[in-house]
């Protein structure tokens, strides 16, 4: 997670660099530090550091990491050859890594040789079958190919050994939910919830799942989580709001008939369309005719 | 006092400046030695796993009253159940680290190793230095001290009646030895400087056992209270609206 600062920090000194002021190095640093992904700075600026041999020997060894920060960038970029030369130079260094044997699987994912990728992952799990990294490309390899359930296999038996892993655990609730299982999704968000409870976008999303597999049930829970999204955002979240409307009109709609259960927040609905168009009012005001017609056939219906 | 001792300068130019510089060399030799011998780890599967366990089931503990109650007792079941629960251990397989460290000759191994390249040099250099340079007084500290310093900086000289500021050799060479830590850290690299005290206490806390840890956390899985939050969080998203409307 990047923090506000660290994000002002960055961003001031992203444009100290692009107008010349210097401090490249550091600016790489903190990319690398935050994990952020800005593959077109950090291969114009690191290239800048790598063309020019003064500032390269004053780096010492870091030099080697920047070239592996620098490779990725590039093959972010689609400039392979920039990336394969840096991986060159790696490899001459360091002749029997395996970080540098990772770097070269990606260079081949990003030519979209997926075999022969998939070949050098494998023989490298061999060596050391607890490098999560490795274990997480061949995911994203399936993933490239469109392979959906493949992934999903990989990614199953990566998250039997590495359970904490919850951006694994997210990247396999969205591709669950890009198949439309979405009891298997439900189940991965309540994970990414109890590993991070306060994060308001695991509540929107296990929500919008709940949502979307309906019954009753589910949706009085896909209603309970939109209110904690909207409690977590303070009511700023324009999605959580329309959620807690959808779910109420549709609870009416399936309780039709049978005593209401739904005593415990009655305004719940009304408040958050009163909030969405205030919101609306001040951001939108072109779209409010929009807004309050669709919030109406909600009512009625 | 008295009268002062005077230090011959052959000792400055023989003892004392020989010592340090020997202290400094011996302690990059065993940099690079240990560098030598250090294998890497294979880290053991089950053991990445446990811990991974321990971690998620944790987060259940912590987060559960955010899921819904039947979620909840799903996963509970899942980690706690008696035949093949996560967190369960069969009591026969719930082995010791000790017998553990010792059926696993790798582990041994690296702690031998470890120890090797720690005691070695350390007799070595003792016996050298108490051969060599017994008996010398070899500096004087610019400031006086209590007697509790005696056996602190007079180490290997028995006279009562030397003042506490003098440093006998052997004491000096404790001193190098537990005072280097801030120059190998700047010759060696920040976190490459050998730190026998540090090491020391590595040992000592070694015998962590995870399937305790993983009774542990069992148990108090076991009795956590499921209280679900969520419906509270709908009055509480009334309040913030009503807030944001008004």
């Amino acid at each position: 997670m990047v923090t506000k600062t660290e994000e002002t920090q960055l961003n001031r000194l992203e444009n100290q660099v692009d107008n010349g002021g210097g401090g490249a190095w550091e600016y790489l640093c903190l990319v690398k530090k935050l994990k952020v992904r800005r593959p077109d700075k950090v291969l114009r600026h690191g290239l800048s550091i790598l063309n020019d041999p003064k500032k390269r020997s004053a780096l010492g060894p870091d030099v080697w990491t920047l070239y592996e920060q620098v490779s990725i960038a590039a093959m972010d970029c689609q400039c392979l050859d920039v990336a394969k030369d840096c991986i060159k130079v790696l490899q001459k260094q360091f002749p029997e890594s395996k970080r540098v044997g990772r770097l070269e699987g990606i260079l081949l994912e990003a030519k979209g040789l997926w075999a022969e990728a998939e070949k050098a992952y494998s023989s490298l799990l061999e060596d050391n079958p607890l490098d999560p990294v490795l274990h997480k490309r061949r995911v994203a390899i399936a993933k490239a190919q469109g392979n959906f359930p493949t992934a999903i296999e990989w990614l199953n038996k990566y998250l039997e050994t590495f359970m904490a892993d919850h951006d694994a655990w997210r990247e396999l609730a969205e591709i669950y939910v890009s198949l439309q299982m979405y009891k298997q999704a439900a189940f991965c968000y309540e994970e990414l919830i109890l590993s991070q409870p306060t994060v308001p976008l695991y509540h929107l999303a296990y929500a919008d799942v709940l949502y979307t597999l309906g019954g009753v049930e589910n949706i009085l829970l896909a209603k309970k989580y939109y209110a904690s999204a909207i409690d977590l955002t303070g009511g700023k979240n324009t999605k959580a709001l329309f959620g807690i409307c959808l779910c109420s009109s549709a609870i009416a709609q399936l309780t039709k008939g049978r005593n209401k259960e739904d005593k415990e927040s009655p305004e719940l609905q009304s408040l958050a369309a009163a909030a969405l168009e205030k919101d609306y009012k001040q951001r939108a005001p072109a779209k409010l005719l929009l807004l309050t017609s669709a919030l109406k056939s909600l009512k009625t219906s | 006092m008295a009268e002062d001792l005077v230090l011959d300068t052959a000792i400055r130019d023989w003892v004392l400046i020989p010592l340090s510089v020997v202290m400094v060399l011996i302690g990059i030799l065993r940099y690079f030695v240990s560098k030598l011998m250090r294998s890497s780890q294979v880290p053991d599967p089950k053991i990445v796993k446990e811990g991974q366990v321990i971690v998620r089931a944790r987060n259940l503990r912590a987060g559960a009253n955010f899921i819904a109650p039947k979620s909840f007792r799903a996963r509970r079941v899942y980690f706690c159940n008696e035949e093949n629960g996560l967190l369960h251990m069969p009591k026969g397989q719930a082995q010791n680290a000790q017998a553990q460290m010792f059926s696993d000759p790798n582990m041994a191994m690296d702690m031998m190793k470890k120890n090797l390249s720690m005691i070695i040099p350390q007799t070595l250099t003792f016996a050298w230095v108490n051969f060599f340079f017994s008996g010398f007084v070899a500096a004087k500290i610019p400031f006086p001290l209590t007697q509790r310093f005696r056996s602190m900086l007079q180490n290997g000289i028995d006279l009562s009646t030397v003042d506490v500021s003098y440093v006998s050799s052997r004491s000096w060479y404790f001193l190098n030895l537990f005072g280097l830590r801030g120059l190998f850290s700047l010759i060696l690299g920040e976190e490459n400087a050998t730190d026998d005290t540090q090491r020391m206490m590595q040992m000592s806390g070694f015998g962590f056992d995870p399937s305790k840890s993983l009774g542990a956390e069992k148990d108090s899985l076991d009795i956590i209270q499921h209280e679900w939050a969520l419906p509270k969080f709908e009055q509480r998203a009334e309040t913030v609206l009503k807030d944001l409307v008004r």
